[in-house]
This record gives C-alpha cells, sequence and structure tokens, in this order.
C-alpha cells in the first residue's frame, strides 16, 4: 500500500520535473524575442507622440518624484519629454496615456497606451485625427471637453472617455510643466 | 478605504466575472438549472477562489517572481488549485453529504472553472497588493455568485414557459445570459 | 476508422455547439474572426501535443495520479503556445491576453485525454485532437464571423458594408456574445435534427 501511494508521488514529480525542465528550455529561448517584443511595443509608442529624435528615449529617463520621464535628443539637445499619465475615469477604468511634451511646454502628440473603453464609441479616442486635437497645447490651455468649456470634441454618446483622457493629459502636462520644464529655467 | 470599496463594487457588479469577463461560463450554464445547487456551488467557489488567490499570491510574490521562474506560474497555479479542489471535496464528503452529492461532477469540475483561474493570474497582472487582492478576490467570487443565483432563478422559469423545439435548453439559456449580462451593462460608469 | 474519428470530433461531438465546452474562450476572444481562429489554432495545437503525449505515457501512470498528471502536460504546453506567441505573434497575444494561459482549463483538452488519449493508440490520438480541435476552431470562426460581420461590418478586417451601415456595437460586447451563441445553437440543433429525421426515413424506407 504504502509502495503504490509512495510511486504515485513519484511519477507525479517525475512529469512535473520533466515539464519545468522542457519549460526552462523553451523559456530560455524565448526570453530576449519576447523583451525586444515589449520594447519595440513601448518605442513605436514613443515614437508617435516624439519629434525625430536620435537617441533611446526609452533608456534615457529622469526620475522625477518617483515618476519616470522619457527623455528624446537630437544632436544632444533635448528634443522632448514623454510620460505616462493615467486618469481612473474611463467608462470601462484606467485610461493610460502617453504624452510627448516639447522644451517649450507644447505637446508634441498623444497616444493613448492601454484603455477598456467601449469599441465603437469611447474607443474614438483612438482615432489619430482625435488626438491631434492636443497637439501644441500648454498647461495654460483649459484642457477640457466642450461641454466642459474646453476646446476638445466630445463624441456624441461617448463624453466620459475623453473627458478621461483630458484628465490625464492635464495632469501629465502641469506635472512635466511644474517639475521639469520649469526647472531647466 | 474609498478605493477599495471602489474596487470591490467594480470587481462585483461593473466587471462582472461571468457576464462581462467571461470567466466561469462552463459551471454558470452547468449547475444554474436548479437555484439550491446554485447557491452550494457559489459557496464552494468562493472558498476555492478565496484560498487559492491567497496562496498562488504568496507563491508568486515568494517563489516565482524572486528566482524567475515566472513561466511556471500556468503549471503552479493549475496545481495550487486542483490540490485545494481535491481538499474541499474530501471536507465536504465528511462535512455535509447532503451538499457533496447534489454538486456531484460539479465539484471537481470546480479545478477546471475558467473563474478561478483567471482570478489568480489577473491578481498578479493587476499588480495588487494583499488587501486589494483579497477584496478583488472576494468581490469577484461574489459577483460570480450574484450571477449565477439570479440566473438560476431565471431559468427555472424559463424551464415552464413554452419555448420554441430548437431553443430548448441550452440556446434559451445564452440568449437569457445575454439579455442578463446588457442588464448588467447598466452599471458600467458606476464607478466614477 | 480515421474519417469517422475527424468526423466525429469535429461536427457529431463538436466540443461548443454540442458538448457546450471551453465556453468562456469561445465568448470573450470572438469579437473579430481573426481572433477567434487564432484562438481555435492555439488550443487545436495544445490539444494535439497533449493528446499525443498523453497516450504515449498512459500505461506508465498509474490511475490515481492521471488527472493531475494530465494537468502537468497540458499546462505545459500552454505555457509553451504562451511563449512562443508572445515571442513571434506578439500583437496576437497581446489581444487573446489572459485567455491564452486558460487554455488550460479549457475542458475539452482535459476531457479528450481523459475519455479518448488514455484509451487509444498515439495516431489515433492525433486525428481525434485534430477533429475536435478543428471543429473547436470551426465555432470560433463561425461565432467570431457573426459577431465581427454585425459589430463591425467587417470580416477578416476587411470592410464589407457601405459607410451608412450602423453597426450593432452590442455584437461587439457581452451580451452580443450570449445571443448570437444562442442563435448559432438553434442552427445547429436544427440542423442535427433534419439530418437525424432524414437518415431516419432512409432506414424506414430500407
Amino acid at each position: 500500500m504504502k509502495d503504490s501511494n509512495f510511486k504515485m508521488v513519484l511519477i507525479l514529480c517525475t512529469v512535473a520535473a520533466v515539464a519545468a525542465f522542457i519549460l526552462s528550455l523553451v523559456n530560455m529561448a524565448t526570453k530576449e524575442k519576447i523583451a525586444e517584443a515589449y520594447r519595440q511595443e513601448f518605442l513605436s509608442g514613443l515614437t508617435a507622440v516624439l519629434p525625430e529624435y536620435d537617441n533611446e528615449p526609452d533608456k534615457t529617463i529622469l526620475e522625477v518624484k518617483g515618476k519616470k520621464v522619457y527623455v528624446a535628443k537630437n544632436d544632444n539637445k533635448t528634443v522632448a519629454y514623454a510620460l505616462t499619465s493615467t486618469s481612473p475615469k474611463g467608462y470601462g477604468g484606467d485610461i493610460v496615456v502617453l504624452i510627448g511634451v516639447r522644451p517649450d511646454g507644447r505637446i508634441n502628440g498623444i497616444e493613448i497606451l492601454r484603455h477598456a473603453e467601449t469599441p465603437g464609441l469611447g474607443s474614438k479616442i483612438n482615432d489619430e485625427s482625435w488626438q491631434k486635437s492636443f497637439d501644441n497645447l500648454t498647461a495654460k490651455d483649459d484642457i477640457a471637453v466642450k461641454k466642459d468649456g474646453g476646446i476638445i470634441d466630445q463624441f456624441s454618446g461617448a463624453t466620459i472617455s475623453p473627458r478621461a483622457v483630458c484628465e490625464a493629459v492635464d495632469k501629465g502636462l502641469t506635472f512635466i510643466t511644474e517639475n521639469v520644464l520649469e526647472q531647466e529655467n | 478605504m474609498a478605493e477599495l470599496i471602489l474596487l470591490f463594487i467594480s470587481a462585483v457588479l461593473v466587471n462582472n466575472f461571468v457576464l462581462s469577463r467571461f470567466l466561469g461560463l462552463c459551471p454558470f450554464f452547468g449547475v444554474s438549472r436548479k437555484l439550491d445547487t446554485a447557491i452550494g456551488m457559489s459557496f464552494a467557489v468562493t472558498f476555492v477562489m478565496t484560498v487559492a488567490g491567497i496562496i498562488t499570491w504568496i507563491i508568486q510574490y515568494s517563489v516565482l517572481n524572486p528566482f524567475g521562474l515566472g513561466y511556471l506560474q500556468t503549471i503552479v497555479f493549475i496545481l495550487v488549485i486542483a490540490s485545494l479542489v481535491q481538499f474541499v471535496e474530501i471536507v465536504l464528503e465528511k462535512i455535509s453529504p447532503a451538499l457533496y452529492n447534489s454538486l456531484g461532477i460539479f465539484l471537481p469540475l470546480i479545478t477546471t472553472n475558467c473563474a478561478i483561474l483567471g482570478a489568480a493570474i489577473l491578481n498578479i497582472q493587476e499588480g495588487f497588493s494583499f488587501i486589494q487582492m483579497l477584496v478583488f478576490t472576494i468581490g469577484s467570487a461574489l459577483g460570480f455568485g450574484l450571477a449565477l443565483i439570479i440566473f438560476s432563478g431565471i431559468r427555472e422559469r424559463v424551464e415552464l414557459a413554452d419555448v420554441p423545439k430548437y431553443f430548448r435548453g441550452i440556446p434559451i439559456a445564452f440568449v437569457t445570459a445575454g439579455i442578463l449580462a446588457l442588464a448588467f451593462m447598466g452599471f458600467s460608469g458606476l464607478v466614477k | 476508422m480515421i474519417g469517422r474519428i475527424f468526423k466525429e470530433g469535429f461536427w457529431k461531438n463538436n466540443a461548443v455547439f454540442k458538448q457546450v465546452l471551453g465556453l468562456c474562450p469561445t465568448l470573450a476572444v470572438t469579437t473579430s474572426a481573426i481572433n477567434g481562429i487564432a484562438m481555435g489554432l492555439a488550443s487545436t495545437a495544445v490539444l494535439l501535443c497533449s493528446n499525443f503525449v498523453v497516450s504515449l505515457v498512459k500505461d506508465i501512470i498509474p490511475a490515481k495520479v492521471r488527472i493531475p498528471s494530465y494537468i502537468v502536460i497540458i499546462a505545459s504546453f500552454v505555457t509553451m503556445v504562451d511563449l512562443l506567441m508572445n515571442a513571434y505573434v506578439h500583437d496576437l497575444h497581446k489581444v487573446l491576453g489572459l485567455f491564452i494561459p486558460l487554455i488550460v482549463v479549457n475542458c475539452m483538452i482535459l476531457g479528450r485525454a481523459e475519455s479518448f488519449a488514455s484509451k487509444n493508440t498515439p495516431f489515433k490520438s492525433i486525428v481525434d485532437g485534430l477533429g475536435v480541435g478543428l471543429g473547436f476552431t470551426f465555432a470560433l470562426l463561425i461565432l467570431g464571423g457573426v459577431r465581427e460581420i454585425l459589430g463591425n461590418g467587417s470580416l477578416l478586417n476587411v470592410t464589407i458594408f457601405p459607410e451608412r451601415f450602423s453597426p450593432a456595437i452590442a455584437m461587439i460586447l457581452p451580451p452580443g456574445a450570449f445571443i448570437a451563441l444562442g442563435f448559432i445553437l438553434f442552427g445547429y440543433n436544427y440542423i442535427e435534427d433534419k439530418r437525424n429525421s432524414g437518415q431516419k426515413s432512409q432506414t424506414k424506407e430500407q
């Protein structure tokens, strides 16, 4: 009786050990490719919000008050900063926005990194043409939807999503203007 | 504190595990024919989900991550869940043979309940702290139970109605679930 | 013989339409036809490998530990598929997300391991895996296609309805998934019933 119990545990452990071993091999084979894929994903977001650069902004990081600010340089001159900003007020939860800001305090571009908005309605925040309406705004501008007195279009039937994006952009822009740009001057 | 309450409400209603995240569907359709089996299953799932959530969270942060074994997450988690269900089966058989018998085949099937593995993985993906994990897991389990019990109540009634021939049984159950999901969508935007 | 095993797995015993298994991924990822196909093929890959391995080791593993052992085997292949997809089809991996590791709890896979692979030869198990897996993929394709056409006006990312077509967004959302599958199951029941009564009247005539 004890024999067969021991045999059972032994077989199960062997199966698990073989599995773990094979998996560790597959893991080693794919680890780098996976890390590279994530890096490319983030880089393409950065490229969308930054002007031309020749450094590696995802590796050139300023730590400001616990937040990561990515620095883009061209010819050794800083051409823009990028940072993520989150608003919990999306229709389906958090919306994470990546903002590119030039040294003169103006937005170079925004990109939605993460959202759970309704497809076809709130998900229109992914439209490039809508995102362009944030270009060249500064922290002094009223970044809000038209309904709230600002200049950003809301979508009929979906005010919550664009409103949340405005909040995220405003938060991020104010942060970088106060903590980075004004320190440099 | 407010943040935790929002997390809880979001897990139960807004992002309901069954009607919004599509987790836990097999038992949802399998057990919902009778109300009392549904209630029993809800308790069992809540218990297993909570304990599994705690154990897997601890293992992830004290073993898998420190040793770079993240890729073993699926295997380790599912084994923890399978063992836990086995344990619950043994205990339940002793404590309440009636419930054990009425749950029947569905008890071991809790192992393959994607809601439990799903919750365990989500806890890690969302980067919850221990308290957040507890709130989210219990909330999700209660959300599952809520949906299951409501659905079961409706199904008992539908059984008595005059359903067209090829809709009887599973197809009409799906249409019903769709309407229930539509109702739950009304909770979106509740958490502001 | 081989044909019979394949046909039964694909249609008569279809994992989704007949056995109503693997519901979670079926409803969750079929927001488009491509996503449905991808999930179907990933699950089929796991099913093929696990059926094969389970069939190879069926005589070595004692009956009492077979379920946990099968689970470890299935989980290993799921992890492999997860890692490989993350590395080589990263965008698709992002879309399918949580449901790739959840392939391990797709009752269809453990079900086939327990009811077929543990009792048949490796070759037959592979055929069975192909039949059930492709049947599953087929079901996902149908559901994904319907939801995509009605909810997005496109199929396989090709817009097929004119601009004036206002898609029923609910089809891409949870309610649409449930209701669409309900109607598809209705259709399956209808077809099966007609086929069966057709066969019955054939045997009566004989």
